[in-house]
């Protein structure tokens, strides 16, 4: 009996414990509700950072095969990588067909709608304006690639009617697209004036630049494209622009950068009186007023290997990798002397003796001083240590310069001095430049960041007020407001070290040549050729090309005891031997084929012209 | 004894599902050849190695995907298939017009021999090239095949290689389009370059490229004695 109590008290305590609701009902640990993301800011920001981090771009971003492939220099990696200096542009070279990622904007954009209930009307219009803005970028980077996409503003869903076509959407024109991201644009520019201190998210000033880039991009394809001897287009304007939107364009991609020049908000960075040093810090210090819109980078979250891949042999920290990238001549020789002329440097005179030079530097004295922030040359510095180029030693035998380089890095000559420098140059060598000039733009100087335990933290620039000024110059003088136009490029030339109006009868070559400059390896150099159509001139393929070919300069020690030259330095040009193939862009190339499981999914899609 | 009759057991086990398993899982390897030249006038046209190509399509499956054709630097060309019929698309990027729309249907059985006819902007006739004291002489005839066409450049060519073209070669030498009048014989006299004229013999071509184009149609490959 007394068992039968007490089996019936701990009965009771389990019917009891079943009557507690909220003990039961509680949220899971491991799911997030659609509920709960779209009413957290929180939430709803990381999730904005993960579309951000799928910005696109074809090289851009810290991509250091991309850029050895179509920017002004050459691979001297890992053997293994010489493909990057032996291939043709395929067919589907730049391709690109994201819209999983449109989806995923699309969705997003709806889930707001739908169940953001607890967030006030401000937040929501600017995380809308946010999502917008980066569909409008991918959109930019689609039609700048494939021409005329489908603009799919929505979720395509399928209603398992067996009837697939109400998804299939089909191209819409080349200009549409552009269209679409003006609106789009001007629509939400305004919206995103919360954001308007950040650097890193979508604001007015972004929207602004983007305009400001798209828009250039659409007008000189209306103007060049249409002067080719037969203009690359498709019957339905898919591809093709038509000439006289050219005007509209311009005017619109000028008015954009101009509100951003006079806004006050942005300034080109111009803190150090070493013009040199000042623009590669531009790039490298976060945080100023030149940038306005990065990708940014932090050392406990997420890092870049750029410094791994670039840095100069001798100075790297890591017991792998090192000098990837490594400028052409034809790049260094782009940038002019700062008293005007033409920036070809003079290491042979007239009857092709070689000039021999006191210091090793001195052949790149008086040049723009971009060269020195984007180009390590011999004779410079970088982690405030000297760089150790020199290819060799140049004997006089028989009246003439034998070049022998040592058998080792670093090695000294019988006269005791420095044989080859311990950043080389050595042709047909991995991990050591092949032309004889290394890159410095975006290889960072913090400690450890050449290794690959620690690695880069310095951020990516998707737009600088240096772009916009170029962008501002080209829309002027396209547009017949030369003085404008030169101002522009006065400005940007004054800040690289020029005198104040060094230029005073603009040209389209110099418009064109300040944005190799200023811009290389930004990844903006293979989109420029492609929209003024001369990428098919400038890489044709020829061996005799000097812009299709990568060529190094590899500077030599004089050894001639007695003579007056000995001990200085001349400089010999010359063709690297893993430089394979040189550059062969074809019409092609203009714009790439689409995927064939792309066609095969949606008949309604035509194919680029030439695939 | 028992060892070796083990021995020999593994060995049926392990190669009789070997030689078994081949026959399910493996499609015929396509046996008809397609062959033929690009020709215009019954006369094939020379283009870049590694350049223009063709493109064959079959219908017929509910996923296309073209076959690519690649065209040897002569003009030939040679395909792989299984029997069947097959549409060729002449594509844009030759040094010819494109023939996008009216695509040509080939019926593929056995050895097939096919010449896929097409329109170049620019032919060029009658070359020849007579050596002496290190130059060439270089006789040829261009004749405007397209009349919208323009002349956008003419090259000669040297090469040591067998492949010679506007990619692959020694040395060019440009002719002036001033100095060219269609459908009458242009003479060009080439100093060879002096680090070719130890070579002993040369391979020489001339292309032609309209402005509409950008390859140039070629001449055959000739070898010169020097």
């Amino acid at each position: 009996m007394r068992h039968l109590f007490i089996l019936s008290v701990i009965i009771s305590f389990f019917l009891t414990a079943c009557n507690n609701d909220d003990w039961l009902e509680r949220d899971p640990k491991n799911i997030i509700t659609d509920e709960q993301l779209w009413n957290d800011p929180v939430l709803i920001k990381s999730l904005l950072a993960n579309y951000y981090d799928r910005l696109p771009a074809l090289h851009g971003v810290f991509n250091t095969g991309g850029m050895t492939d179509i920017d002004d220099a050459m691979w001297s990696g890992h053997f293994d990588g010489n493909w990057h200096n032996d291939f043709q542009y395929g067919d589907d070279y730049g391709r690109y067909w994201d819209y999983g990622l449109i989806r995923d904007i699309n969705l997003a954009l709806d889930n707001i709608d739908e169940y953001s209930i607890e967030l006030d009307e401000e937040q929501k219009t600017l995380f809308r304006g946010e999502l917008r803005f980066i569909r409008a970028f991918v959109y930019f980077e689609l039609v700048k690639r494939m021409g005329g996409v489908p603009l799919v503003t929505e979720q395509l869903i399928y209603d398992y009617s067996g009837d697939p076509t109400p998804l299939q959407v089909p191209r819409a024109k080349e200009h549409e697209v552009y269209d679409f991201i003006y609106t789009e644009l001007e629509e939400i520019k305004a919206d995103l004036a919360p954001n308007n201190s950040s650097q890193t998210r979508a604001n007015t000033f972004t929207t602004l630049a983007l305009e400001s880039r798209a828009m250039l991009y659409a007008a000189s394809l209306a103007k060049y494209n249409n002067r080719m001897a037969s203009p690359i287009t498709l019957p339905g304007g898919e591809v093709g622009i038509p000439a006289d939107k050219a005007g509209d364009y311009y005017q619109k991609s000028l008015q954009a950068s101009q509100t951003i020049i006079n806004s006050g908000n942005y300034g080109l960075y111009d803190e150090n009186p070493d013009k040199g040093a000042n623009f590669y810090e531009m790039l490298i210090n976060k945080g100023n007023r030149e940038i306005i819109f990065a990708k940014d980078y932090e050392l406990s979250l997420k890092t870049h290997r750029f410094t791994y891949d670039n840095i100069p042999r001798s100075l790297t920290e890591d017991n792998e990798g090192s000098s990837v990238l490594t400028p052409s001549l034809n790049l260094v020789e782009s940038f002019d002397y700062l008293d005007g002329s033409n920036g070809t440097l003079n290491y042979q005179d007239g009857n092709g003796a070689y000039i021999p030079y006191e210091n090793i530097s001195d052949i790149f004295e008086n040049k723009d001083a971009r060269l020195y922030g984007t180009v390590i040359y011999p004779g410079t510095n970088f982690k405030s240590t000297p760089v150790s180029i020199q290819a060799g030693v140049a004997i006089w035998e028989n009246d003439n310069y034998v070049f022998r380089a040592a058998p080792n890095l670093g090695n000294q000559y019988d006269d005791g001095n420095l044989w080859t420098g311990f950043d080389g140059p050595k042709d047909n060598a991995q991990f050591v430049s092949n032309t004889g000039f290394y890159v410095r733009k975006f290889v960072s100087e913090a400690a450890g960041a050449s290794t690959r335990g620690v690695a880069a933290q310095n951020w990516w620039p998707w737009f600088r007020l240096g772009e916009i000024y170029l962008n501002a110059a080209e829309a002027a003088f396209e547009t017949g407001q030369q003085a404008e136009a030169t101002a522009y490029i006065n400005t940007i030339r004054e800040r690289a070290g020029f005198p104040a109006n060094s230029i005073s009868n603009l040209t389209m070559e110099m418009i064109r040549n300040e944005r190799r400059t200023e811009l290389a390896f930004e990844d903006h150099r293979y989109f420029d050729l492609k929209r003024w159509r001369i990428a098919h001139e400038i890489w044709n393929g020829s061996d005799d090309s000097e812009d299709a070919v990568v060529y190094g300069l590899f500077p030599y020690r004089i050894v001639r005891p007695g003579h007056e030259d000995n001990n200085k330095y001349i400089f010999h040009k010359m063709r690297p031997t893993r430089f394979r193939r040189p550059r062969f862009f074809r019409f092609a190339n203009y714009y790439s084929s689409i995927d064939p499981n792309v066609l095969n999914n949606n008949p309604k899609l035509v194919r680029n012209p030439f695939h | 004894m028992m060892k070796k009759n083990i021995v020999r057991l593994m060995l049926a086990f392990g190669f009789v599902p070997l030689a078994m398993s081949c026959d399910y899982d493996n499609f015929d390897e396509p046996a008809a050849i397609l062959e033929g030249s690009v020709v215009y006038e019954g006369q094939p046209v020379g283009v870049r190695t590694n350049g223009p190509q063709l493109e064959l399509w079959q219908g017929g499956y509910a996923l296309e995907k073209n076959i690519p054709v690649y065209i040897d630097q002569d003009g030939s060309y040679s395909v792989s298939l299984f029997d069947g019929e097959y549409k060729m698309v002449v594509k844009e990027g030759g040094p010819w017009v494109p023939q996008l729309n009216d695509t040509i249907v080939i019926n593929v059985n056995g050895g097939t021999t096919f010449d896929v006819p097409v329109t170049p902007y620019f032919t060029i006739n009658n070359e020849s090239f007579q050596v002496s004291d290190n130059s060439v002489t270089a006789n040829f005839t261009i004749a405007k095949i397209v009349e919208t066409a323009g002349i956008e450049s003419v090259n000669i060519y040297f090469g040591t290689a067998v492949l010679t073209d506007q990619n692959r070669n020694e040395h060019v030498a440009n002719v002036a389009p001033g100095d060219i009048t269609e459908g009458q014989q242009t003479t060009v006299n080439v100093d060879i370059p002096e680090d070719l004229r130890d070579a002993g013999f040369l391979f020489v071509r001339i292309g032609v490229r309209a402005t509409q184009a950008n390859e140039f149609y070629y001449t055959q490959v000739q070898k010169i004695d020097l």
